[in-house]
């Protein structure tokens, strides 16, 4: 948000009001305590329209009443907002709205929350003159399998049309029509599908747009809200359950500016209805004769005690996703001290060395999420926002949109911001492509070409959209350090921060997109194996790749897996099946009992993040407060509580009565968590790089850290520099450069919630159109795809702007897991048959909703409502 | 081209802008330089400053032909110096009920406009100007489209206007139908392809426009008119017409006369001399009931208003506008019920419905109207009209919603006995009139 103008005074009913210049009326008049209605203004939709002209109000000097949404305030001005003339207009405009409005409030679903309830009633004359027949649509129908439309309630304000136009800048949502003819809908009565489209729900001033996981589901007297953050993704957005006897039954924004600008995506959004699905286990469960049944707590923790305790040193833990800054500290605690082992990973693969993190974590280097509206330029390298940070997408749309930021992208994969922003915007500068597992040599080339003042480079345009910019913010993706050159790859990206001058820039900055929800907290807490909590030095232990081959190797006998389900998610599959099996004892703890948690010993129930206690670290450093808003269902019992005691069996009792002193015990032991205390972190969150009196914290993190050789050297020595990987090899012989992405929608989000199971995700083999010419697949074909004896069944999907001689598989599938083929090259695509009941659904949907991009499919006719999901259209 | 005004039709006829109006060819090239087209774009760019044509233009009085009657010059004046890229805008969207004088003058003289546009792209500063011309004017396009291609043949148009270094690029564009991209904001928005819907302001077309260029936005009748203003200058120009309306104006004129067709006029003439003497007035034995002085969205005069000045200043005064300068009369066997009814549906058909008042306001307007005629109202349920049509003037985004609420307005105040007796009379009958048509049509001639 641009700086607050300079203070004024205007004079509203005649009272002084102090205000800022430039401010929109009906905002400085909130200041004065005078309340202007409006539909149609909200200020996250950009410039104010005027559509529905509730907000009329007289101001001396200018003869025609003046919209108050888009009337900047100037020193002097003096308002009028309760006048006969000011009332018999609003009177009038109300009466306006309802003549085509159906007022069958008693059976709408936003009766008790409507603003045009409250309006018609504060600001309108309560009576009508209307005796014609109103106008009459078709409802409610589906605009989307998630929102249903009910356009003769519609009354125009044009927000979800903005949203979708302006915001998420998906243009699906149009005014079709004209005149008092008009409504809302979408290009050929097509589905409307985007990430985000969930808060079109929410901006609706009336109950035109209702959630169809919602509908008849609650008064608005018998709900209560309940504030949390949401632990989905990196974004943690700050959300607001809507809870209705003991139970959430909706998922509202609780408008953060600093960290969510007030938006959710549909994950968050519709991710609710898993907190009471009838396949999440509520009681602890032990293994009996190969399968896990129900246990008591006392029985579950004293078998997780007995499996542990004899494996003293021959213990490793891979802490994932949602989990807390405290129970991953109270895992890290429990593996470093009661079990004495150093193998405690939170990536699927090595992390990145202590060095290296502490640099990246300099607060020199941070940058707020908030600088992203204010950035000159925005470089995207190596992360697709909209898949892993979704929420972060939105922001850098917002800034090229609104504030002309230039915008720039560097990945493996398409991105949906390479198309940029729609007509009146700047959008996407230039969108680049690096063949996967190649961001090192595409920023070492970056640096070079902004040092040597660009030149000859291919590169000069990047670099030099880069160098002239004003603040930057790169927005760089954990994925990129996977590979065995992530030492390198971190150290290229640290050149790259300084020959941009990021250190200390104002407003400019590295903005890191985690592999993980919690990604910044669990390794700040010392969930990692080379780093303890506040990246202290800490003895080396095992990555998670290390941890499987140990297990299977026999060198180590326990595993405690936290939110983490390594079959499903990380590489070999098969590896990790082989690595369980052998496992004298695996403990796992999580939500649901996924792939790898079927294969443990004991498994824990843990909390969802509206049943939590705890914190969470965002990914630019904000701790934020995950908080309880419904019981806890069944048998379950805070994880943390659980943690401690299990780790009290061990001999080592953390100590901590209550969870605000469990983090205590993390801020002691963080050093520059140091004076952060619960209540400091509030409901808004407080991020550690703005703390008065912080300890600085390159030295706990950083400049004066041992050089990376030190720490990283030993076990997987070839660093990729010694393998030159550049184009010259690329695609060689008919292989193609395998990468992979994470979706979105892959995970069991998905699966476990019945409003979102449309969009699951099915193993998809992306492909350059010349490449899949040349194999001889096409769209939608279902094929086997192999490398070195390994194989799986994809159905392939052509986009045009992959790089030649690359392939792309989605991570975190429930079935055909890329990690199968991680690493490899892709040997060989063959077609297979269709399964035998040939209904494979997705198909027509989803070679239809991508059209545009060159497909070669020719789509079906488009079914009424296609159930499936689909990538924007601007790919 | 012409030096002065020809008179015509016993001095009522002052033909500045007709002048060669019927001169067969005129719309090619060869013709109009024959007759003098294109001398004022010669000395424009040759010998003149972009500013000092602006202030000529000020200087003339010219105000805008196009409904709002603003002073061109003035508006030009407003748009800001500097490098940034600056646009012109031709409304030729004549869309106003009742206007074709627009037609007439693109089609037979193209190039004029041609020329017109060019002057004032180069004393706005606009590299780049758009004919936006209604798609239905798909014969007049075309011929505007021939014209345009001439004038860069002949170095007219295009990068380096006759070997100066003033480009200016014309293009041609065809509106979709609606009547709401004559709204300039709405029009810029459908020229830069989005849904035609007006734009809120400030910031003004002047300031942020086309593609958030500064924009100078002008009628075709005002920009036809640069070209003498240029040749002849100012002071001849305001020895036509009145002190606050100068020059001549071409006036559409239809209904029920004798004679309809476009008149051009000195303006300031008695609007009776256009009615009467040029059109000839209402048909044999019938006599004048009402007239809009200024398009259909002008407020409704009647026999007694017929002595006033046709100017800008002395409509106004009376209650009414002079707009686009088109005459709609309506003589004694119109029903002034029928003739709200179906000014109404032709602005609740084009309301955008992007502003609540406009968008709800038309539609029960016309549900209202309907019931008069059909002998389902009250006398209660012309109070509402009238104060439905108080409620929307003044209160829209832009002028379409009060362009319907003025006429209507004016006609339920002034001929409130005859609603009423229409009230009675359909409900005696109990034959509901709805869609029977006002013998408006009847005398026909008036196109668009």
């Amino acid at each position: 948000m641009s700086a607050p103008g300079k203070p004024i005074t205007i004079v509203i009913d005649g009272v002084e009001i102090a205000a800022s210049e430039g401010a929109m009326l009906v905002d400085a008049a909130k200041h004065g305590d005078v309340e202007i209605p409006v539909f149609c203004y909200e200020p996250k939709l950009g410039n104010p329209v005027g559509a529905c002209r509730m907000c009329l109000v007289e101001i001396e000097g200018i003869p025609k009443l003046q919209t108050a949404c888009s009337t900047p305030v100037r020193d002097g001005m003096v308002v009028y907002t309760q006048t006969d003339r000011v009332k018999e207009t609003q009177n009038a405009v109300v009466e306006f709205l309802l003549v085509n409005h159906p007022l069958d409030c008693p059976v709408c679903d936003k009766g008790g929350e409507c603003p045009l309830q409250d309006i018609s009633m504060g600001w309108g004359t309560g009576r009508s003159r209307v005796i014609e027949p109103k106008r009459h649509f078709e409802k409610p129908i589906p605009l989307s399998p998630l929102i249903r439309i009910d356009r003769e309630r519609c009354i125009m304000c044009y927000r979800c049309v903005r949203f979708s136009q302006e915001v998420a800048e998906d243009e699906q949502l149009q005014l079709l029509e004209r005149g008092d003819r008009s409504f809302v809908g979408t290009h050929e009565d097509r589905p409307y599908i985007g990430p985000f489209h969930g808060n079109i729900i929410e901006l609706c001033p009336v109950g035109a747009l209702t959630s169809q996981a919602y509908r008849f589901r609650a008064r608005p007297w018998d709900i209560e809200d309940a504030g949390s953050v949401c632990t989905l993704c990196p974004s943690q957005c700050n959300v607001k359950f809507t809870v209705r006897d003991e139970r959430v039954v909706r998922t509202l924004a609780r408008d953060n500016a600093d960290v969510d600008d007030g938006w959710l995506c549909d994950k968050g959004r519709f991710g609710f209805q898993m907190f009471s699905s009838p396949d999440r286990p509520l009681t602890p469960q032990v293994n009996v004769g190969g399968s896990l049944e129900p246990a008591g707590w006392e029985d579950a923790l004293e078998r997780a005690a007995d499996g542990l305790a004899p494996a003293i040193g021959r213990t490793a833990a891979i802490v994932g996703g949602g989990t807390s800054n405290e129970e991953g500290w109270l895992i890290q605690r429990l593996l470093r001290g009661a079990l004495r082992s150093h193998d405690v990973a939170s990536t699927p693969h090595r992390g990145l060395g202590r060095a290296a993190r502490g640099r990246l974590a300099a607060p020199e280097l941070a940058v707020a999420t908030a600088a992203i509206d204010d950035a000159g330029a925005i470089l995207v390298l190596g992360c697709d926002p909209m898949h892993e940070m979704p929420i972060v997408e939105l922001r850098i749309r917002k800034a090229v949109r609104r504030s002309g930021a230039k915008l720039l992208v560097a990945t493996e994969r398409p991105t949906a911001l390479d198309g940029g922003a729609a007509i009146g915007s700047a959008g996407c500068l230039e969108a680049r492509r690096y063949a996967p597992g190649e961001a090192r040599h595409f920023i070492e080339e970056l640096t070079e070409a902004i040092v040597s003042g660009g030149g000859h480079s291919d590169l000069a345009g990047f670099a030099d959209a880069l160098a002239d910019s004003g603040p930057l913010v790169v927005v760089w993706g954990e994925s990129m350090l996977a590979g065995d050159d992530r030492e390198e790859t971190a150290a290229a990206l640290l050149d790259l921060a300084g020959a941009l001058d990021l250190a200390g820039a104002d407003g400019g900055g590295l903005y890191e997109v985690p592999l993980a929800a919690n990604g910044r907290g669990l390794r700040e807490v010392g969930c990692a194996e080379s780093f303890g909590p506040g990246y202290a030095e800490a003895e080396r232990g095992r990555s998670a790749d290390e941890i499987r081959a140990a297990l299977e190797a026999g060198e180590i006998d326990a595993l405690i897996l936290a939110d983490a389900d390594p079959v499903r998610d990380f590489d070999d599959p098969d590896g990790w099946k082989r690595a369980l099996a052998a496992a004298r004892f695996v403990l796992s703890i999580s939500m649901f009992a996924g792939a790898s948690a079927k294969a443990s010993d004991v498994h824990l129930p843990a909390e969802g993040h509206a049943e939590k206690e705890g914190t969470v670290t965002h990914p630019d450093g904000r701790l934020q407060r995950v908080r309880p808003s419904v019981p806890r269902p069944g048998a379950l019992r805070p994880l943390w509580q659980a943690l401690s005691e299990l780790s009290a069996r061990l001999g080592d009792d953390p100590g901590a009565g209550t969870a605000g002193e469990l983090f205590d015990l993390v801020a002691a032991d963080v050093p520059f968590y140091a004076g952060i205390t619960v209540d400091a972190i509030g409901g808004t969150g407080t991020r550690w790089q703005e703390r008065p009196g912080r300890p600085a914290a390159s030295a706990s993190a950083g400049d004066d850290l041992a050089p990376a050789e030190e720490q990283d050297g030993g076990g997987r020595g070839a660093s990729a520099a010694g393998q030159p990987a550049g184009p010259a090899d690329f695609g060689q012989e008919g292989e193609l450069r395998l990468g992979t992405y994470k979706d979105l929608w892959a995970d069991y989000v998905a699966e476990e919630n019945p409003a979102l199971r449309f969009l699951a995700v099915a193993q998809t083999l992306e492909l350059n159109p010349a490449d899949a010419e040349r194999i001889g697949v096409t769209q939608g074909q279902r094929v086997e795809v192999g490398s070195g004896g390994r194989s799986l069944i994809a159905t392939v999907a052509l986009r045009e702007r992959m790089l030649e001689g690359t392939a792309f598989l989605a991570r975190g599938t429930a079935e055909e897991p890329a990690g199968a083929l991680a690493g490899a090259r892709i040997a060989s695509v063959a077609p297979v048959p269709e399964p035998e009941p040939k209904a494979d659904a997705g198909e027509g949907g989803e070679g239809g909703a991508d059209a545009g991009e060159g497909e070669a499919s020719a789509a079906p006719a488009a079914p009424a409502l296609i159930v499936t999901r689909r990538e924007p259209a601007s790919w | 081209m012409p030096t002065s005004g020809e008179q015509r039709a016993g001095g009522l006829e002052t033909r500045v802008l007709f002048r060669h109006i019927d001169e067969p060819g005129l719309h090619t090239i060869a013709t109009y330089e024959q007759l003098g087209g294109y001398t004022a774009l010669k000395r424009a760019f040759r010998d003149c400053e972009p500013g000092e044509l602006v202030s000529e233009f000020e200087a003339s009085g010219l105000r805008g032909r196009g409904g709002a009657g603003f002073s061109m010059g003035k508006k030009a004046s407003f748009l800001p110096h500097g490098d940034m890229a600056k646009y012109l805008c031709c409304n030729a969207d004549e869309s106003e009920p009742g206007t074709f004088k627009d037609r007439e003058l693109m089609f037979k003289n193209p190039h004029g406009l041609v020329e017109g546009v060019a002057i004032g792209a180069m004393a706005a500063g606009a590299t780049r100007a758009f004919i936006y011309i209604r798609g239905e004017y798909a014969e007049v396009a075309d011929r505007l489209d021939a014209a345009v291609a001439e004038a860069y043949a002949a170095g007219y148009l295009g990068e380096g206007v006759l070997g100066t270094k003033i480009d200016v690029d014309l293009l041609v564009h065809r509106g979709a139908g609606a009547y709401i991209c004559g709204e300039e904001t709405a029009l810029l928005d459908s020229l830069e392809g989005k849904r035609g819907n007006p734009r809120l302001k400030p910031p003004f077309p002047a300031i942020q426009g086309l593609y958030d260029g500064p924009t100078l936005i002008n009628n075709v009748e005002t920009l036809m008119n640069l070209p003498n203003i240029v040749n002849n200058g100012p002071d001849w120009f305001k020895s036509f017409g009145t002190e606050q309306s100068t020059g001549t104006k071409v006036v559409s004129i239809s209904g029920c006369v004798r004679r309809p067709g476009n008149y051009e006029i000195e303006l300031g003439i008695p609007a009776r001399d256009i009615i009467y003497g040029l059109a000839g007035g209402p048909p044999e034995g019938r006599e004048l009931k009402a007239w809009y002085p200024g398009g259909s969205s002008a407020p409704v005069l009647g026999p007694e208003e017929l002595d006033l000045p046709y100017s800008f200043e002395a409509l106004a005064e009376a209650g009414s506008m002079l707009g686009s300068g088109a005459i709609i009369v309506a003589d004694d066997t119109v029903s002034i019920p029928h003739m709200a009814l179906r000014t109404a549906r032709f602005y609740r058909h084009e309301s955008c419905g992007k502003c609540t008042p406009c968008r709800e306001g038309t539609n029960w307007t016309v549900k209202m109207l309907e019931r008069v005629v059909a002998g389902e109202a009250t006398p209660m349920d012309l109070d509402i009209i009238a104060s439905v049509q108080e409620n929307i003037i003044g209160h829209c985004l832009c002028v379409l919603g009060d362009a319907m609420a003025m006429p209507v307005g004016s006609m339920v105040r002034r001929w409130r006995s005859e609603f009423e007796e229409t009230i009675a009379r359909a409900r005696e009958s109990g034959a509901a009139t709805l869609d029977v048509e006002p013998a408006l049509a009847a005398p026909a001639g008036a196109g668009a």
